[in-house]
């Protein structure tokens, strides 16, 4: 009974979270049910649970989660104020004259909005909203259109400075400390959320010129797939002009803070805050800010990063419980009686966060998964930026697979009735091959990752 | 159905908006003095302890106040695969259910193991390990018990809506779905 308890309590966590009640109640409420019933039947030492108060002390206390809530109200200031609305259709008007161009616009802004907020919902829904019509009144093949949304949406992630690599970069540099002092290295080396955050810089740019190639290749091959925009603006200084003053100054925004993050001028908690007062300072200048556009940014700030600290919460009691009942040497064990130690392991891992990545999104998984199962392939020798890009682009792909990827979930929430759910599907399938593509490359070029964080930080 | 318990339960419900909307500022709150953190220190070449630590203690206070009124506005992430497939009664009764099993446990647990660990914090008045840092540590950690107070307040306000069959107003807030899932 006692060797099961790890995997019933992991299968029952599932099972409730299918159930539909958020997910940071159910993690918490399973978990802390589970250790009961183990408490009564003496399997499991309530000395555990003990560590409970001092461990949400430190999720208050995190230093480096305190970016998330400010990287959260940038993003959702520059979706509220329309600036990535403007940003769009001013990319339409630089590129829209070119076959395949409309596409190509989609990427590059969902690439820039995508890495301020790094929530795929909301970068899914808005550029749905947004692109969809546009991309099939100029007569876009429904299929191109919807692939084109879904891939751009997950983009964020894998751009820095997107909340879930800050997230992601928290809890793996905890793992990396555990892992050293596992190994008995009690001077360890560390990894920081800018090493994840240059480490993702080569794949990330290298996904969004595959993307782009991939539109451009097909608006070469079927012209009637990807056209041109019909009405083309009139070139004159006056379109220069509002071209101009619609694309830099939020281009000049992103790459701030992008910047001041990798040159290591700023920690990411104070680009966010440069970030965060840029865009406010943007929205007010582009006659965009009202007390109730003010109040509207505020709420979903506080509900944004409400939720996804709940989650926290909730999976630092799962991973107690999950502890207590020996779970963490149960999947060491696992992973070293693996064939092929190192790969056999990754390649495990891989498969169930893809998998997850069908009921739980990124956040769940970084908080719930990685630090079970990373400190262990840390130990084993794989490197920490490369695991977390790989993690990222996996996640990445897991949402845009049919039939239960997010990004599909939520383009189908917004896209017309006449675009048929098989359409959306036909669509993402060249985007996941690409993925596919990208994550091969990687394992077997792992200084695509590796290499730049090197060379920038030694 | 009685009226008083319709006005008892559309003040609970009002009370968590209240204070759902009152620490929205935070957000805002937390930009400026940031901001203001950066300014200070690469302009003036000028840091305080004390002013980094309120933002830790903005940043805390905006998710342990706020997670019943991300709760209550839907806000917290759910497996949707099936839930939003099923009809409205059965999303309902999953609500109930979840309420009373999984979330009630975990507030009254975490009030529970948390009780000693805040008191004994107040007790000594736990200050700052930094110096110049705030010494009000003690009501960090006292946010460990407002998490789950707020939560149960919200239970409060679901479970007796649901037995009483009262119609709850939608409390006006925005269409921001930020969130996954």
């Amino acid at each position: 009974m006692m060797e099961w308890m790890p995997l019933i309590l992991f299968v029952l966590v599932c099972l409730v979270l299918m159930m539909g009640f958020p997910v940071a109640f159910s993690l918490a409420g399973t978990s802390l049910i589970v250790a009961g019933f183990g408490y009564m039947m003496g399997t499991f030492d309530g000395a555990f649970l003990s560590a409970l108060p001092n461990r949400i002390f430190g999720i208050l206390s995190n230093q480096i989660l305190i970016a998330v809530p400010l990287f959260v109200f940038m993003g959702i200031m520059l979706e509220k104020s329309r600036i990535a609305e403007r940003l769009l259709h001013n990319m339409a008007l630089l590129f829209g004259p070119l076959r395949g161009g409309l596409g190509i616009s989609v990427i590059l802004v969902g690439m820039l909005m995508a890495a301020s907020t790094g929530i795929i919902g909301a970068t899914v829904v808005t550029m749905g909203l947004i692109s969809l019509p546009a991309m099939l009144k100029n007569g876009y093949s429904p299929s191109l259109a919807a692939g084109n949304i879904c891939a751009t949406g997950t983009l964020g992630q894998i751009i820095p400075p997107s909340t879930a690599l800050i997230i992601l970069g928290d809890v793996l540099s905890s793992a990396y400390q555990q892992a050293q002092l596992s190994m008995g290295i009690f001077s360890p080396d560390t990894v920081s959320v800018a090493d994840l955050f240059v480490g993702a810089l080569i794949p990330g740019l290298m996904l969004v010129v595959f993307y782009m190639l991939y539109i451009g290749f097909t608006a070469w091959l079927k012209p009637n797939a990807a056209p041109a925009v019909i009405d083309r603006p009139q070139i004159d200084r006056h379109f220069a002009k509002q071209l101009l003053a619609g694309l830099l100054p939020p281009l000049a925004l992103i790459l701030a803070v992008l910047g001041s993050i990798l040159s290591g001028i700023a920690t990411p908690t104070e680009a966010a805050a440069v970030g965060a007062t840029g865009a406010t300072i943007l929205a007010l200048l582009y006659g965009q800010l009202d007390l109730t556009r003010l109040k509207e940014v505020a709420d979903g700030t506080l509900k944004v990063t409400s939720m996804i600290f709940m989650i926290f919460i909730g999976a630092a009691i799962f991973s107690l419980v999950f502890r207590g009942f020996g779970g963490d040497e149960q999947v060491q064990a696992l992973f070293e009686a693996m064939p092929g130690g190192k790969v056999g392991a990754m390649l495990i891992v891989m498969l169930v966060i893809f998998l997850l990545g069908f009921i739980l999104d990124f956040i769940e998984i970084t908080f719930v998964v990685v630090p079970i199962v990373a400190p262990i392939l840390l130990a084993m020798g794989i490197d920490p930026v490369w695991l977390g890009i790989m993690i990222a682009i996996n996640l990445q792909t897991s949402f845009l697979t049919p039939p239960f990827g997010f990004a599909l979930f939520y383009l189908r929430g917004v896209a017309p009735k006449e675009l048929p759910t098989s359409a959306i599907y036909r669509g993402v399938a060249p985007f996941i091959a690409i993925q596919v593509g990208m994550l091969i490359l990687l394992s077997l070029v792992p200084e695509l990752a590796t290499w730049l964080p090197d060379k920038l930080y030694g | 159905m009685p009226l008083s318990m319709h006005s008892f339960v559309s003040g609970l419900q009002a009370f968590t908006a209240f204070v759902g909307k009152t620490c929205r500022w935070f957000s805002l709150a937390m930009v400026i003095v940031t901001f203001l953190v950066v300014l200070l220190r690469y302009v003036f070449d000028y840091s305080s302890i004390a002013m980094q630590e309120t933002v830790m203690y903005l940043h805390a206070s905006l998710f342990m106040f706020g997670a019943a009124y991300t709760w209550q506005q839907q806000g917290h992430v759910r497996v949707d695969v099936l839930y939003h497939k099923w009809p409205a009664a059965l999303q309902q009764k999953i609500d109930l259910f979840g309420t009373l099993f999984l979330l009630l446990p975990t507030c009254l647990f975490l009030l529970y193991v948390s009780w000693d660990y805040v008191m004994i914090a107040w007790a000594i008045g736990e200050k700052s390990h930094e110096a110049g840092g705030l010494p009000f540590v003690y009501l960090l950690k006292s946010l460990i018990l407002v998490l789950p107070i707020l939560l149960l307040v919200q239970a409060t306000t679901n479970v007796l809506a649901f037995l009483f069959n009262i119609q709850l107003a939608p409390v006006s807030s925005n269409p921001q779905e930020g969130t996954n899932s």
